[in-house]
């Protein structure tokens, strides 16, 4: 079930005559997510991407307008379903891997093979496959931000490494940051309105990005002007109820993930030192074998157990920094950048109500309120409705996440105890074997 | 694992003679003598210790603690039949003196050691205090091992002083100085001397020296080790438990993972407090192998006597072969080596046959009785070393019993740690249920 081309009437460019049938069988490998039931998701469904999919490729575009409350309110509908529906209508696949380093006279980088699979009637071919380097997700995301400014536009892992330490062409790096750059497209993908955004297919598939982005860049500075928003010098009469308590929400669930941040990054390193010591430990139990002669085996024993034991600590101690950190970072982030479009939909708002005010003033003179003053009180009940909806998707991913997350935490632990509990018991009948023979 | 050892009850002994309730294994003693111990006439317990206040010789303000010691006496098999318990009070310095007396008295025996007089080998959130509860607690139990130990080895069992010590409150102490053991106590320098002179060392000792040297050395590295160990696996636990307070107050603003938070914060809490028993019972393990390693030092001990006769009878063998060589300078006249006497005899002219037929007649007595000591001194020396690996391989089977039983108690505990972790993160109502059970209730609705 392919939505987005089946929705629109829209004659595809030049992979039209591909059969629709076998579309999507090149994204079969790649949708490693839970195959649920086969569910047939309504045509209305699938209505509000492709207006929101027209709107935006309108060259004025001003974004606001890209989703009416009405597409929002389906977009609920959506959400609601979307545990059950997601593996059925995804038809964008993107994955992101096989980093590889260049080096060149001015500067080294890694760049990240980017690869689409798609049934979209937008894109001409099924599949591509590009490289980017971080610069191009970091444009990306800036231009997301900028054409689509209602919407949370996930986080990009960050730029720099905080700590100096860290050598940014290490292996783990550059894996870790592959992990984040793929879970940055994926969510970008999943997203109702921003799979649709004209600069992320141009990500997707342009050959040559610099180029884009040059051109784009003049058209920029034209729309530049209408996007615009009045910073600040006005206060908010009344904001919203709701609004206000997803900013208080955010302000302590950051404040929380940054703590739960910290203690993890804590006990990695108690972890680490705790194996330093184990390390030691192990190997005294074997000198003292070396020493007897009925013990022998009982302490050899003892310290390959505990070998065992130090292996299975590594691994939990490589899987809580490789899975557990950047999810927790990936939140963090996240809500900033939720914290960010909090505050633009405050401008719009404090926008509308100096305008509002400004009527009021001149009341007597025009009977009628001006148009401008309507569109942008339209402009804030999008704003409310696409954020309002962002924000119920982002809580349902997050509910997900975490609930993976701290399942996948429990799972690990579960299993290092358990092999440290297979190490211990093996050696149990080594202890007890000799009093029986004697 | 016994914490509270407030009231000495008339049921506790009952369990006690079976088991010591210091967990450490009863002391099994191979050879012929098992009816005869001690241990199998009498139950003993140290049931209480107590912290007094009292004046030292110097008429100083003192503190210090006193054990209980009980005791009931078995009468043969018969059921039903219960003794009075007799109980009385020592404080460590007397099981101090009951040790030097008993290692002077038995110096080829290797004496079970006493517990350590202060806490050593300790992780940080152990207290290194003498009077802490905690180690106060861990050393009555090292004072009874100590107990059952001499009580049921086969020679120290019957030791009147020893039984004294356990049925006689008062006078006892006099009673061991009337012994007159401390004049039979060799000196440290005298040990230190013989250890580098003798020549002939026994080939068997030298090696059981060497290697309780190596014991010793490599079961403090181990303390020492398991102690790092302890600091950091108490760390690793400990900062869990701040994912505690977060996880709980994270879950306040949280609607449908609250309460899966909440319970994951709780079972966080649970978590970084298990460590306190884990440590407490892993130290139990630290005091078995304690045991041993102080007796490397009594092994040591039994060495050290050994080197000290060898050397006595070197010395005595050396004595008399040079009054035999004087002896037959006199009777033939030669002078083979350059001494004083020759360079008198020279200077002030030949004695008188008399002279010398009394002299010789002094040596040769003196000769008769170095050969005999050297006899007797010879035949004490055998009997040592034979007394001596008796008890040396007794101690070593001993040894080799006990550590594998601790080392068992030891993995049976790491087991019954990662079973609990294990068992604790499965229970349904758990965080990760509750979590999943949220799940659950969301695709119902």
């Amino acid at each position: 079930m392919s939505g987005g081309a089946a929705g629109t009437p829209k004659p595809l460019p030049s992979s039209g005559p591909k059969s629709l049938r076998e579309m999507p069988h090149p994204l079969a490998p790649s949708s490693s997510e839970e195959m649920g039931p086969a569910l047939t998701p309504s045509p209305d469904l699938l209505l509000p991407r492709s207006i929101a999919d027209k709107d935006l490729s309108l060259p004025n575009g001003t974004p606001v307008d890209t989703s009416s409350p009405a597409s929002s309110s389906s977009l609920l509908n959506r959400l609601q379903l979307d545990d059950d529906l997601d593996g059925e209508t995804r038809d964008l696949f993107v994955t992101v891997d096989d980093p590889k380093k260049h080096v060149c006279t001015m500067e080294t980088y890694i760049t990240y093979r980017v690869t689409t699979k798609t049934t979209r009637a937008e894109f001409d071919l099924p599949e591509y496959s590009v490289r980017r380097r971080y610069q191009d997700f970091d444009w990306l995301r800036n231009k997301l931000e900028e054409s689509q400014p209602t919407h949370l536009i996930p986080p990009l892992p960050e730029k720099f490494v905080v700590k100096g330490v860290v050598d940014r062409f290490s292996e783990e790096f550059v894996e870790t940051r592959r992990k984040a750059l793929d879970k940055f497209l994926k969510r970008i993908t999943d997203h109702p309105v921003l799979s649709f955004n004209e600069h992320f297919n141009v990500f997707l598939t342009a050959k040559d990005l610099n180029a884009y982005k040059k051109q784009g860049m003049a058209l920029l500075s034209k729309v530049g002007e209408s996007v615009k928003y009045v910073t600040g010098g006005y206060k908010l009469r009344s904001r919203p109820l709701e609004f206000a308590a997803i900013g208080e929400y955010l302000d302590t669930f950051s404040l929380k993930l940054g703590t739960i941040d910290r203690i993890a990054q804590r006990i990695i390193k108690e972890q680490l030192e705790y194996l330093v010591e184990l390390r030691e430990y192990g190997p005294v139990y074997s000198t003292w074998g070396g020493l007897e002669v009925e013990l022998s085996e009982p302490l050899e024993g003892v310290s390959a157990c505990i070998g065992n034991c130090c292996t299975a600590l590594e691994e939990l101690s490589e899987d809580m920094t490789e899975d557990f950190l950047p999810v927790l970072r990936e939140y963090i982030l996240y809500s900033e950048s939720m914290k960010n479009v909090l505050k633009k939909r405050d401008q719009v708002q404090a926008e509308y109500e100096a305008k509002l005010e400004a009527v009021a003033l001149k009341k007597e003179d025009r009977p009628k309120v001006p148009t401008d003053v309507e569109t942008c009180q339209d402009r804030v009940e999008c704003f409310n409705a696409d954020l309002k909806a962002d924000m119920e998707r982002w809580q349902n991913n997050k509910r997900q996440d975490f609930r993976q997350l701290l399942m996948g935490m429990a799972d690990k632990n579960i299993q290092y105890y358990e092999k440290c509990l297979t190490a211990w018991e093996s050696i149990i009948p080594l202890l007890q074997d000799k009093p029986e023979t004697k | 694992m016994e914490s509270a050892e407030a009231e000495p009850s008339d049921s506790r002994p009952e369990e006690d003679g079976a088991a010591p309730c210091s967990g450490l294994p009863p002391p099994e003693q191979p050879g012929a003598t098992m009816e005869e111990c001690l241990a199998k006439k009498m139950e003993i317990t140290v049931s209480e210790a107590e912290k007094r206040t009292g004046r030292n010789a110097m008429n100083m303000q003192e503190t210090y603690t006193a054990y209980l010691i009980e005791t009931r006496v078995v009468e043969s098999q018969s059921e039903g039949q219960c003794a009075p318990v007799d109980s009385l009070w020592r404080r460590y310095s007397e099981f101090e003196l009951l040790r030097n007396y008993l290692s002077v008295t038995y110096p080829h025996i290797v004496v079970p050691p006493l517990p350590e007089k202060r806490a050593d080998f300790v992780w940080h959130k152990l207290s290194a205090d003498n009077m802490d509860p905690d180690f106060v607690e861990r050393r009555r139990i090292g004072l009874e091992n100590f107990l059952l130990r001499v009580a049921s080895h086969p020679v120290l069992c019957q030791d009147k002083i020893f039984y004294s010590f356990l049925t006689q409150e008062g006078g006892w102490k006099e009673m061991v100085n009337e012994t007159g053991f401390q004049l039979k106590a060799d000196s440290r320098l005298k040990a230190l001397n013989a250890t580098f002179r003798v020549k002939n060392p026994d080939k068997r000792f030298t090696e059981l020296k060497h290697y309780s040297d190596e014991l010793q050395s490599v079961i403090s590295h181990l303390l020492r080790v398991r102690a790092r160990v302890a600091d950091r696996l108490y760390g690793v636990y400990k900062v869990h438990g701040n994912y505690g307070r977060v996880f709980s107050e994270w879950s306040a603003i949280e609607k449908e993972m609250g309460d899966g938070l909440q319970s994951a914060g709780h079972h966080m809490d649970v978590y970084a407090a298990s460590i306190d028993d884990i440590l407490e019972e892993e130290e139990h393990y630290a005091d078995q192998l304690k045991e041993y390693l102080f007796y490397a030092e009594a092994l040591r001990a039994v060495c050290r006597k050994h080197e000290l006769m060898q050397y006595d009878l070197e010395m005595a063998a050396q004595d008399l072969t040079s009054k035999k060589q004087q002896c037959e300078e006199l009777a033939t006249g030669t002078v083979r080596t350059f001494s004083l006497k020759g360079m008198t005899s020279k200077l002030f002219g030949q004695e008188t046959p008399e002279q010398r037929e009394a002299k010789i007649k002094v040596l040769e007595e003196q000769i008769q009785e170095g050969e005999e000591q050297l006899k007797s001194k010879n035949l004490e020396g055998r009997d040592f070393v034979k007394s001596a690996w008796a008890d040396i391989e007794r101690f070593k089977e001993q040894k080799n019993h006990d550590l594998k039983e601790a080392l068992i108690s030891y993995a049976v505990m790491q087991i019954s740690m990662c079973k609990k972790v294990c068992l604790a993160c499965e229970r349904p109502g758990c965080c990760i249920c509750r979590l999943t059970g949220d799940q659950m209730q969301t695709f119902n609705n």
